[in-house]
């Protein structure tokens, strides 16, 4: 081996260059002075924390994990990855009741699915909801995400999967946490896209949460075993060379980005075969594999919200290159800004005004768009952006299950 | 009747702000003595400041040097008491690769006992387990207690001491010529590089601890003393590697140390003999670039793929210890010359020679021979009492000074300034972002550790020292100097002269990421600054 | 992906090709590895500029003052006068290199310590101009003190710029006389409408000094840029980055990018924006200086040792490394140039400057869109 032979460091944190730009980016930054900022808490402290442990700073579970210090980064520095890496690593303190609670989407949603109805009820008393913001520190303001009262598993099980059998092309679908058991319908909308585009849909083997709110709640060794879970589920099907599909840009790029990075779970057998279902369309119809017929009286104006993990994944261009295909659809890309809600952020109670005041941006330049409703590939965005400006966020997804001519693009696909 | 001095008569002068002087100037001082201490740059500028940081544990010379070894061990634990802010008690190893000789760990384990330094043989398994980033080939290690030390810090608590105990101290000042009548010492002529202004000094006894520079002093005084010049060069790694110091378990050689210092860590050293005319102004060169490389990656694979921040050389000031002139008998032991016993050169004293670790006993022999010389009998109290920063008194009120400020700041802060922490205000913000440097931290250096410059701030605090290498925080800090000093233009050329100093140590080994900085850098200082 | 071009660098001269391009209805994608040196700018340009810039950014709503042709002069924050050709609006430019000022109040948020108000006094009382430093604070101001490290040009603007009544108010009071006020470039983050409004506001001459980076008018430039080319069509790939390209016969055929992986991207033509070793449009290795998409031919000294001026304020032999092109700015690859693929900015070999990389890059829109 020639010496330095490689032009960067073998240490990522050691390409910053220190030009702040991160923090200039950052949003957490503006609104929380105890949060040292992405290029003090990462590429810094770990020169620190190299040096001492004890440099480590338990203010960085400020940190929004929204990836826009990576974004900017002209020096492709992970920052957001080595500011995680050291709470894994490093932090001393437990995670609390609520961040428990708050993280075990699958485990919550599973519990309560069958009494939906009396939990919904309970959930938005205002009661209940003081109570959880004195006892659980779960903010008052938040109006929980509704549970469904029958999950997508059990609606596909019985209403889907016996006519998915006629498809010889076949993709299997990550349905994730919110589909499977706040809103099925975006998954009852996938199936419904992907049969008309003549393909099947199958379920993989025992989905888990991905884990991303376990990793953001300090729970890093509960999210490693449903990234390993998720990673033998996945890889089974892949090695059959079938695409896996998913609607949740956060699902996503937690499963081929921070499986890896963070949570130290090979996935390089199935990382590519892991897709958006944006991109997967995307690809197949720009290439003239599939086609795509439209309704004629679909006429809408949508506001295109890009959600931060997706923004990180880069494949935005997939979701807006899809909607600006529908002819009836007058599409405004809105300025790239965080909504504040990241997942289970903004639902302590401590970070309730800083998540509101993150979002603001994003707020006003919705209200200014005056459009029809939001597209946005994001669940917790959707939550947010719901609750802080009334209006309707929509899936791209499920805007084309909405616009499409469904028989006529089944059709145009035999 | 206590005696009545003049304004420039003192007890005794110290020439040379190194470790050896600010060390000799403290214990005289502590011994009761007017003292005068004279540098005519800043502290440890010379070889005080270039070397390893290595608080050896005397391993190193066990086998080769006995007495020295044994000094070593003494002195180490000597300091880990009173310069606790200064020291990194990390331990050390000597480890044996495939192609070293197994045999020599034996001799070299009893050597270390004989010489009372604890010694412990480990399975490479184990020494793989405590440094992950050793050689993971080694077939052999020894644990020994090395650590490492901040000379800067060292030096600097040093001074501080020697003014709390009454000393006088000038840096920025050079000796021009040493004032004699017949065969005795009278005293020294200063110039000023700050002023400008000449003046002279007076004491019974003037103390020789210029290192290598020492040699010249000598001759203005009319005595020689046989310096040799080696050069030693090394590499700074942007972070720390190991935190265990890594050595070889054989015969002394080249690049065969590699200690964790700080924030980085630093692998060492050449040796070549160099021309006392060329001490001056040292510069690594691109086959020393090479030789730390590939002999360091030996140490710690790793660090062929590590950022590298400087590159830097010192020079050792080897002494023969007879009055060998051709230098056939050099020791790296401690050197103490009384001019009048071995000249007839009536109260001039040179100490010199031994290593940085073991500045305090050699103050103590100088001490010793300044006080018999002075005709007075007083014991050292520097082995016993603690350093300005190591107090343990000061703990309590530390903690409540800081409690309410971030974590990485109490830590930055109490790291470098141990229980003087208490003494920094607050200041708004970070001046150094690398190393976590206040202004609240800069402030209270530049009002209590005679600070001039940009650079002298930088040995006492660390501004500048972190990955971007004075990119963001010269211009800052040098606001902060123009302000405490009230001369704009002599912090702005200070500036240049500061980032000048930064790129020498850039350029031996300015490609990658450490080329990419420099060129930020560039950007900031040429163009948006407009310097 | 297709595009008709596919510029690879989003800095000043990427974004300028692309807008210009795109205006003139050619389909451009911009790869961009994150944000660029317009975030480190001195807020002007120096060096021979292009007339066409100053319309191409007026109609992005970034106004250019000065003259592209000739000299005019802005004081720097280390005191001095620098010539420059064209600046932002916040810039005051000078015909000579001397402030037109009688008495001058330098105003600094209080706490600020990356703008040298002793430099700048220095460099004016050097004029014979008498001047005061004062500082000013707002109570918004006190939760950035309280951070250790957001007391900076951004995190202030972002609480000054909603409150420019506020601050002029506060400047006003410190105001005995002065004709100009110097203040550093903390205003103006997301429009330059703050900066417009302080100006308004108070009755002297406003001048904006440049500030320890990030460069507040730097970042809205770029952003305003962006949006324009956006809006105008383009495609903007924002922290994304080309990590391989297929050449074949003379040609370039796809582009890989990090985010897109095994989505290729191709085009007719393809522009190297990619700047220098900061944005690592070159790269280095204690052996060579190379440039590392293509593999084009870099002009620069063989031996390391010969890469460096010892001063490190003299011309550096590394900075003005470059690839090497023909006289239609195509690069060279071991000797031939590629024909589908140009070099515009700061990646070319030679002297670099603002004026450089505008000329190269208008010289590049000129032979794709006639």
């Amino acid at each position: 081996m020639t010496l330095q032979e490689i032009t960067g460091s073998a240490h990522n944190f050691e390409e910053c260059m220190k030009c702040t730009v991160c923090t200039a980016y950052c949003p957490v930054v503006p609104v929380n002075p105890r949060y040292p900022g992405p290029k003090q808490a990462g590429p810094d402290g770990e020169r620190l924390r190299l040096k001492d442990p004890e440099f480590f700073d338990e203010a960085l579970k400020y940190c929004l994990n929204c990836k826009r210090c990576e974004v900017v980064c002209p020096s492709g520095v992970n920052v957001a990855d080595i500011i995680q890496e050291a709470r894994i690593r490093y932090s001393k303190s437990k995670p609390k009741l609520r961040d428990r609670i708050l993280a075990s989407t699958d485990f919550m949603g599973s519990m309560v699915r069958p009494i939906a109805p009396m939990v919904n009820g309970v959930l938005s008393l205002g009661l209940t909801k003081s109570i959880m913001d004195g006892v659980l520190a779960v903010d008052k303001h938040r109006t929980f995400p509704k549970y469904s009262f029958e999950s997508f598993e059990g609606w596909f099980k019985r209403n889907a999967e016996a006519s998915q059998k006629q498809y010889k092309e076949k993709v299997a679908y990550f349905h994730g946490c919110y589909v499977g058991y706040n809103f099925p319908q975006l998954g009852k909308d996938f199936v419904k896209v992907m049969n008309a585009l003549g393909i099947g849909v199958e379920l993989l083997d025992k989905e888990k949460c991905c884990g991303v709110a376990m990793i953001s709640n300090g729970m890093s060794e509960a999210a490693r075993k449903n990234a390993l879970n998720n990673s033998a589920a996945i890889a089974k099907v892949a090695a059959s060379g079938m695409r896996v599909l998913a609607t949740s840009s956060t699902c996503t790029f937690t499963m081929r980005d921070e499986y890896p990075e963070l949570l130290k779970v090979d996935n390089s057998a199935w990382r590519n075969s892991l897709l958006l279902a944006t991109r997967f369309i995307y690809e197949a119809v720009s290439s003239g594999r599939k086609k795509l017929v439209f309704r004629d009286s679909y006429k809408a104006r949508i506001a295109y919200h890009t959600p931060c993990h997706l923004e990180k994944l880069g494949w935005g261009i997939f979701s807006t290159g899809l909607i600006k295909m529908i002819p009836g659809v007058e599409l405004i890309h809105l300025d790239s800004n965080c909504c504040g809600i990241a997942g289970t952020y903004g639902f302590k109670k401590e970070n309730y005004e800083a998540s509101q005041a993150i979002g603001k941006a994003l707020f006003d330049d919705i209200a200014s768009a005056a459009a029809d409703f939001v597209a946005c590939d994001c669940e917790t965005c959707k939550w947010q952006i719901e609750m802080s400006t009334g209006n309707k966020v929509l899936h791209p997804v499920s805007i084309l299950a909405e616009a499409l001519d469904l028989d006529l693009t089944a059709e145009a696909n035999k | 009747m206590p005696k009545s001095y003049k304004d420039n008569e003192f007890d005794v002068i110290v020439i040379g702000g190194g470790i050896t002087g600010a060390g000799t100037a403290r214990d005289c001082a502590m011994r009761g003595l007017k003292v005068l201490l004279i540098e005519r740059h800043d502290i440890a500028t010379g070889a005080s400041g270039r070397n390893h940081g290595l608080l050896h544990s005397g391993a190193r010379y066990a086998v080769t040097d006995r007495e020295s070894a044994s000094e070593c061990i003494e002195e180490n634990m000597i300091l880990r008491r009173i310069a606790s802010h200064c020291v990194d008690e990390t331990d050390g190893f000597f480890i044996t690769l495939p192609e070293d000789d197994l045999e020599y760990q034996a001799k070299f384990v009893e050597s270390c006992t004989a010489a009372g330094i604890r010694a412990e043989i480990i399975d490479p398994e184990e020494a793989r387990r405590l440094e992950p980033s050793v050689n993971p080939d080694l077939i052999g290690a020894v644990r020994v207690p090395d650590g490492s030390v901040d000379p800067f810090r060292l030096c600097a608590a040093n001074m501080l001491d020697a003014k709390l105990h009454g000393a006088k101290v000038l840096v920025h000042t050079e000796v021009t010529e040493i004032i004699k009548e017949g065969d005795t010492v009278l005293g020294v002529r200063t110039v000023d590089h700050v002023s400008g202004g000449a003046q002279e000094w007076y004491a019974p006894v003037t103390v020789n601890a210029g290192g290598i520079w020492g040699h010249g002093i000598a001759e203005m005084a009319g005595v020689q003393v046989g310096m040799f010049p080696a050069k030693g060069a090394l590499l700074i790694f942007a972070h720390r590697v190991n935190n265990i110091v890594i050595n070889r378990c054989r015969k002394p050689a080249n690049a065969d140390i590699l200690v964790p210092g700080d924030t980085v860590c630093i692998i060492g050293t050449t040796s070549t003999r160099v021309p006392y005319e060329e001490c001056d102004n040292m510069k690594v060169t691109p086959e020393e670039v090479d030789l730390l490389l590939t002999e360091g990656a030996k140490l710690a694979p790793s660090l062929a793929t590590t950022r590298i921040l400087r590159a830097y050389a010192g020079v050792r000031p080897l002494v023969s210890a007879d009055n060998d002139p051709t230098g056939r008998n050099i020791s790296r032991g401690i050197v103490c010359l009384d001019h009048e016993e071995r000249d007839g050169l009536k109260g001039f004293v040179t100490i010199t020679g031994g290593k940085l670790m073991t500045y305090r006993l050699m103050a103590e022999k100088a001490a010793d021979v300044v006080c018999r010389k002075l005709g007075l009998e007083r014991a050292c109290q520097t082995a016993v009492t603690p350093l300005p920063g190591s107090e343990l008194g000061g703990f309590r009120e530390t903690v409540k000074k800081l409690w309410t400020m971030p974590t990485t700041y109490q830590k930055a802060t109490t790291s470098r300034a141990g229980a003087s922490a208490r003494n920094i205000e607050k200041g708004v913000g970070l001046v150094c972002e690398c190393e976590e440097v206040s202004s609240g931290e800069v402030d209270y250096a530049i009002r209590n550790l005679d600070v001039h410059s940009l650079t002298d701030l930088r040995r006492r605090t660390r501004v500048g020292m972190g990955t971007c290498q004075g990119e963001l925080c010269a211009c800052r800090a040098a606001g902060m100097l123009a302000a405490a000093h009230g001369c704009a233009e002599r912090a702005r050329d200070d500036m240049r002269e500061f980032m000048n100093e930064r790129w020498k140590g850039n350029r031996p080994i300015a490609w990658g990421d450490t080329l990419r900085e420099c060129e930020f850098t560039n950007w900031i200082y040429n163009h948006v600054l407009g310097l | 992906m297709k595009f008709q071009v596919i510029i690879i660098g989003g800095g000043l001269a990427g974004l300028t090709a692309g807008l210009s391009l795109q205006k003139k209805g050619v389909s451009c994608a911009i790869i961009s590895s994150g944000e660029n040196a317009l975030h480190f700018s001195s807020g002007s340009f120096s060096g021979d500029c292009p007339e066409e810039v100053v319309p191409l950014f007026a109609e992005a709503g970034v106004v250019l003052k000065g003259n592209p042709a000739k000299d005019s002069w802005r004081f720097t924050p280390s005191g001095s006068m620098q010539k420059v050709r064209l600046a932002f609006e916040d810039v005051t430019l000078y015909e000579e290199d001397k402030i037109k000022a009688s008495k001058v109040l330098i105003a600094n948020p209080e706490g600020f310590i990356d703008f040298p108000t002793a430099f700048i006094a220095d460099g004016l009382s050097q004029q014979g101009v008498s001047c005061k430093v004062k500082s000013f604070s707002l109570p918004c101001l006190k939760t950035l003190r309280e951070s250790p490290s957001e007391m900076r040009s951004v995190g202030i603007a972002k609480k000054l710029d909603c409150r420019i009544n506020e601050v002029a108010g506060a400047i006003h009071k410190l105001l005995d006389g002065e004709d100009l006020v110097v203040l550093p470039q903390v205003f103006g983050l997301t429009s330059p409408e703050p900066v417009r409004a302080l100006r308004d506001a108070v009755p002297a001459e406003i001048s904006f000094i440049g500030t320890m980076p990030p460069s507040v008018p730097g970042i809205r430039v770029q952003m305003q840029l962006k949006k324009a080319f956006e809006k105008a069509g383009g495609t903007f790939l924002m922290g994304d980055t080309a990590v391989s390209a297929e050449i074949s016969d003379g040609t370039v055929r796809f582009i890989r990018t990090r985010n897109l992986d095994s989505h290729i991207l191709t085009a007719d033509n393809y522009i190297l924006a990619s700047g220098t070793f900061f944005s690592k449009g070159l790269s280095s290795t204690m052996q060579k200086i190379y440039e590392p998409l293509f593999g084009l031919d870099v002009d620069c000294p063989t031996e390391r040792t010969q890469w460096y001026s010892e001063d490190v304020f003299a011309p550096q032999p590394y900075m003005a490394a470059g690839v090497v092109t023909d006289a239609d700015l195509h690069p060279l690859k071991d000797g031939q140039p590629v024909t589908n693929l140009f070099a515009a900015g700061s990646i070319l070999a030679g002297e670099k400057n603002a004026g450089m990389a505008l000329t190269s890059t208008f010289k590049v829109v000129k032979k794709i869109a006639l």
